[in-house]
């Protein structure tokens, strides 16, 4: 080639010049493109990028505020929170560990001879490093329980580790990993209270934590976290009415504060909160969740929390004062228990003690019962199931509905007075039985108690004069005298700041399963025509009649009081005035009223409870023995309803048993204790100088 | 200059190549490495040590005879109160042995104890810490609590041969529980040291104070040790609680400061205890006690 | 001679404890006197590389024997740095300059140690991101003044040593 010809070649033509100029063009639209595509995303876009990446960047940690604390109308802690001590692992802090672990295991996989399966090694890796942790942890544990091991450096036992809390759970460390990465996994739920098989005694716990603490290494991978959990100090103490609480992840939010933040695009993430599940725990929710906390972090890109932005405390619930008294429902509670079946199997029984005047309740007590603290974290289904079997779930002083029996005959002999069928000093003859519609109902004393004034009634519990004086009034007018002691009326309504007005205060019956029978209620339920034998058998308190024992409670209040209604509360409030809700005078004249407390009165000196008389305290009851069938079978319920002191009434109460497939309960017999129980204890701290607290057998457990 | 350049590249590389060496290395080497130059220096220690004592036994012997006659009669009389003090001790003691053997409890006080001289002192934000003249050879142990009379001091952080690094209760990796004078209820609540700031002196700081936990009015009340650990004696001072509780960032609890009972710097003369049996969480933490309780398993 | 780095590390070694002597005294102010990265610049003058690097690490690991610091750190920088000045000994050459070599390193060495400290120490680093910074700062200070007071001293004790040696003085000084 000549040199000449490579000079031609050069750009210098036409045609080449116009090429390089394409190119040059093309380069300068390029570069335009790109400038104006920077220009484009810093000044235009700028803003929504800086929101993205803040809210890729960012994730707002809630934390559950700690619950208020529930005392009792003395000030005694019924329900409060105690600090539970966590051990965590911070897995970004065992990295290192797992890795070397993991590369171990690759390598003895290989010397096996097997294929390697890195996910699975990899997550064997991290339980096997976990576990170690674990281990070093529950030896702690051991040794805090055991004391000192035996031979310096063995331990004294080798303790079995197959109980699950022992062993890291692959599926649950999986779940963690895959939901909240950014957060330290737990090894221990409760470092006091390690194992939900085994109870500890609080020296042991605080022993186990101060090992943890100053045995354990400040900067290692295995931190100490701290935080409260709902303790219920008196054990099963009122567990229906206080309820417990569960997990949740709807956190109660106020977090206002974050308001110039795009919340809704932030990741959140939730600490598990508690919130009500039955009881006051429930139905009080609101007042004692308080506000959640919260915190907003950067994260790394692995989903880590990186730094602290800002962040707010949580702000504790509000407090709760019960009208509970804590030791009259430790004396029914203690006085329930004694009640036991044939087998010795504890039969299933309610209390309850009001104050007469304002209506408060000072003791519900419900058997069988549970213990709310193995309820307030993990619940185990193994208790769950237990609970459920025994049937221990229901609140059988407000959620049991039961045939009144002979406390109804109250009921009877005031509507007779009313409506002017008989009046207090009316004598009728009772033989043994009464004939009504071709059909003999019995007198409870085959021998029949001939002559029986109203009081005589309602000592002996005279079923005749019932059956008589039910069939005088007629059914119309005896429901009605039911009604107008709100016996169909629902209890404990309307809490107060709550949405629903039609809410309960304690989990209760509405009014449609609460029974008062008439003609029109039996045509409903398809059972046919009303006829006199219903009149009796209503008379005498069974048949299709359905209450409380807190109904039965407000009726003996209401006849102390002279008048229709009670309103049980059961929250404390010292301003009551002592109004309730639809009261109004009883309608007796004075000497049928006499008459009528008069006969409560001879009920507790010479009649059905005279086996529980309290000689230096005279107090007025009505007992009561009713049937019921039992999975088929015939029961007896006992019952006994009342007030005291007789002379100037100040608690009014009613006890309930249900007789298991036996009739060998009675109202005075079985019922009888658990009432003079209460009233006893109600007495010692009524007559204790003011400022002195009487001796309580009911102390912290 | 050439010269000099040449295999500067792989020098590098070396370098390079020891460092990631060095990081895969086992622990126990790094262990191995840092103890061998850390005993190469005990004799220095030992020596700085012995010089302060020196230092003080001229400066004692330089004082006057008025100043020395002075400072005996002081001592006298402070001898002369003590001794009453330790008769009336003397009679507690007794008491105290009879309503233990009333309880049947026996103490665990199954201590050995070790003085030893402090021969230099370190501290950082990051560590606040002194070297005291005694180490494993006289049984001084990781772990064992340091105390002077009857008021912590800190916790051995590392043993060696004749020297032991002491981590004071102000440095940041100190932890041990306590008790607060005037809780009834005795709830545990945790020491832990905090760095200062700038200039001042590390601190230590008091957490988990239960909320419904109010000091006493007009005092600063005592922080003890608890005893429950295994590693601190009960009732041992930590220090007392420096001004009032803030509740802490989770609003569960409160916290306060803690300043110690003395200056920690200050001081001469420590006594290590040094408990019979081995805690559980030093034979966990060192790896072959661990492989030892999985051989039990 | 092969010994000869030891004996200058020997006769380093006092002037090493004279600075934790003196971190003693200053000790309820949570300072530590930090001459390591100072110390080894003067034998970078004149010591062949893997003596000087030698040299470096044992005063590195002299340093971290007795602090919470993770093993290494401090003894392999140093030694990185001792290869870098041994192959630019150009930048040493006379006393300003090497009075500014000094002062880098010792500053540098400083920032290592203490941020490794602090790393170390525990995760409320991050919470607190001012606080480590301020004491940082105040260290690294230290550091860059006790540079420029000791290296004097602990240069003419270095080069006596290297002289009694027989290690030839360094080409271009000054």
């Amino acid at each position: 080639m000549k040199a000449p010809d490579e000079t031609e070649a050069l750009p210098s033509s036409p045609i080449a010049k116009t090429r390089l100029y394409l190119v040059f063009t093309m380069f300068a639209v390029g570069f335009i493109y790109v400038a104006l595509g920077l220009v484009f995303r810093q000044l235009w876009q700028s803003g929504d990028l800086k929101a993205q990446y803040e809210t890729q960047s960012r994730r707002v940690v809630l934390r559950p505020p700690s619950r208020g604390v529930v005392y009792d109308r003395n000030g005694y802690v019924l329900v409060e929170n105690r600090i539970r001590w966590t051990i965590k692992a911070d897995l970004l802090a065992l990295q290192p560990e797992i890795h070397r672990r993991y590369l171990w295991l690759i390598k003895s996989e290989r010397a096996r001879g097997a294929p390697v399966e890195h996910e699975k090694l990899q997550e064997k890796a991290r339980v096997d490093v976990l576990q170690g942790w674990l281990d070093r942890v529950w030896y702690v544990i051991d040794e805090a329980q055991h004391g000192r091991p035996a031979v310096a450096g063995k331990p004294r036992s080798v303790q079995p580790t197959d109980e699950p809390e022992r062993r890291v759970n692959p599926d649950e460390l999986k779940k963690h990993l895959r939901e909240r990465r950014a957060l330290p996994y737990t090894l221990v739920t409760d470092l006091a209270f390690p194992g939900t098989t085994r109870a500890l005694k609080p020296e042991q716990g605080q022993r186990t934590i101060a090992r943890f603490i100053d045995q354990f290494p400040v900067n290692g991978p295995i931190s100490l976290e701290s935080d409260i959990v709902r303790s219920y100090p008196q054990g099963t103490l009122a567990a229906h009415v206080l309820g417990y609480v569960k997990d949740t992840e709807d956190l109660p939010e106020k977090v206002n504060e974050l308001a110039d933040l795009p919340l809704d695009n932030l990741q959140k993430l939730h600490y598990t909160g508690k919130t009500g599940a039955t009881g006051i725990e429930q139905t009080y929710d609101r007042i004692l969740c308080g506000s959640s906390g919260w915190e907003l972090w950067t994260k790394t890109s692995s989903g880590y929390n990186k730094e602290l932005i800002a962040s707010k405390p949580a702000q504790q619930g509000s407090n709760v004062t019960l009208s509970l008294d804590r030791d009259i429902q430790c004396a029914a509670e203690r006085a329930l228990a004694q009640i036991k079946d044939t087998k010795g199997e504890l039969l299933p029984a309610a209390a309850v003690m009001l104050d007469v005047n304002t209506g408060e309740i000072l003791a519900m007590a419900s058997q069988p019962t549970f213990d709310p603290n193995k309820l307030s974290d993990r619940v185990t289904r193994v208790y769950y199931a237990e609970i459920e079997e025994r049937k221990g779930w229901m609140n059988r002083a407000i959620q049991g509905l039961y045939p009144p029996g002979s406390t109804f005959k109250l009921i009877t002999a005031i509507a007779g007075m009313r409506n002017q069928v008989i009046d207090w000093d009316d004598i009728l003859d009772c033989g043994p039985s009464y004939r009504v519609g071709g059909r003999e109902f019995p007198e409870h004393d085959p021998a029949g108690y001939g002559q029986v004034n109203l009081e005589k009634m309602l000592a002996v519990s005279c079923n005749v004069w019932n059956y008589m004086v039910g069939l005088r009034v007629g059914p119309e007018r005896l429901a009605k005298e039911a009604r107008r002691f709100g016996l169909d009326t629902p209890l404990l309504t309307h809490v107060p700041d709550a949405d629903n007005s039609s809410q309960f205060e304690l989990p209760s019956p509405s009014s449609r399963t609460l029974v008062i029978p008439d003609a029109a209620y039996k045509k409903r339920i398809g059972a046919g025509a009303w006829t006199d034998g219903d009149t009796a058998n209503t008379s005498i308190g069974q048949g299709y009649i359905l209450t409380t024992p807190l109904h039965m409670a407000c009726v003996a209040a209401s006849i102390a009081r002279g008048e229709t209604r009670t309103t049980p509360a059961i929250i404390h409030d010292p301003g009551r005035d002592g109004r309730h809700v639809g009261a109004e005078p009883i309608g007796l004249t004075e000497p049928q009223l006499t008459a009528l407390r008069g006969g409560m009165e001879l009920c507790v000196s010479e009649g059905t409870a005279r086996s529980v008389r309290i000689p230096e305290l005279p107090f007025a009851a009505k007992t009561g023995t009713s049937e019921y069938f039992k999975n088929g079978e015939k029961a007896h319920l006992a019952w006994i309803v009342g007030y005291a002191p007789a002379d100037n009434p100040v608690v009014a109460f009613c006890v309930l048993v249900e007789g298991q497939l036996d009739t060998s309960t009675w109202g005075g017999k079985t019922a009888g204790p658990v009432a003079r129980d209460m009233i006893t204890t109600w007495s010692r701290k009524a007559d204790a100088p003011q400022g002195v607290e009487p001796a309580s057998d009911c102390q912290r457990k | 200059m050439d010269k000099n350049r040449q295999g500067a590249t792989a020098s590098y590389v070396v370098l390079v190549v020891c460092v990631v060496l060095w990081m895969v290395l086992p622990a126990a080497v790094h262990r191995f490495t840092q103890e061998a130059f850390a005993e190469f220096q005990a004799p220095a220690l030992h020596l700085a040590g012995k010089g302060r004592d020196l230092a003080r036994y001229w400066e004692l012997k330089s004082r006057d005879k008025e100043e020395i006659l002075a400072a005996s009669r002081d001592l006298a009389r402070a001898n002369a109160a003590l001794e009453l003090q330790l008769r009336r001790y003397d009679d507690v003691r007794k008491e105290n042995l009879r309503l233990r053997e009333m309880l049947r409890y026996n103490p665990p006080g199954d201590f050995l104890t070790v003085v030893a001289r402090v021969a230099v002192r370190d501290s950082t934000t990051w560590w606040q810490r002194i070297v005291i003249r005694k180490g494993s050879d006289d049984g001084v142990r990781a772990g064992c609590p340091v105390i002077f009379s009857d008021r912590v001091v800190g916790k051995v952080a590392v043993a060696h041969h004749t020297t032991s690094e002491v981590d004071l209760i102000t440095s940041p990796s100190f932890r041990c529980t306590a008790f607060l004078e005037g809780d009834e209820a005795n709830r545990i609540v945790l020491v832990t040291g905090s760095p200062g700031r700038g200039l001042a002196a590390g601190r230590a700081k008091v957490s988990a104070i239960p909320q419904d936990y109010f000091h006493p009015v007009g005092s600063a009340p005592k922080v003890v040790t608890t005893g429950l650990g295994g590693i601190y004696p009960a009732g041992l001072v930590l220090g007392n609680l420096d001004g009032a509780e803030r509740t802490s960032q989770d609003g569960n609890f409160k916290e306060a400061g803690l300043s110690p009972t003395r200056d920690l710097f200050s001081l001469q003369e420590v006594t290590v205890l040094v408990p019979k049996y081995p805690s559980a969480g030093e034979l966990l933490l060192e790896d072959q006690a661990r492989k030892r309780l999985d051989e039990l398993r | 001679m092969f010994w000869t780095w030891f004996i200058l590390l020997l006769a380093t070694l006092p002037c090493l404890w004279l600075a934790d002597l003196a971190s003693d005294a200053l000790a309820s102010h949570s300072l530590v006197l930090f001459v390591s990265g100072a110390a080894i610049v003067a034998p970078c003058r004149r010591l062949k590389r893997w003596q000087a690097v030698l040299f470096a690490t044992g005063v590195g690991f002299l340093f971290e024997a007795r602090r919470p610091i993770p093993a290494g750190t401090l003894a392999f920088l140093l030694a990185g740095m001792s290869i870098f000045l041994t192959s630019n000994r150009l930048l040493l050459r006379n006393t300003p300059l090497v009075l500014r070599g000094a002062l880098i390193c010792n500053t540098l060495a400083c920032t290592a140690w203490f941020t490794s400290a602090a790393l170390r120490s525990g995760s409320w680093v991050a919470n607190e991101p001012g606080h480590f910074l301020q004491q940082l700062l105040l260290q690294v200070s230290f550091a860059a003044l006790l540079a420029l007071v000791v290296f004097i001293p602990l240069a003419l004790i270095q080069d006596a040593t290297m002289d009694r040696a027989g290690i030839p003085p360094a080409l271009d000084s000054p």
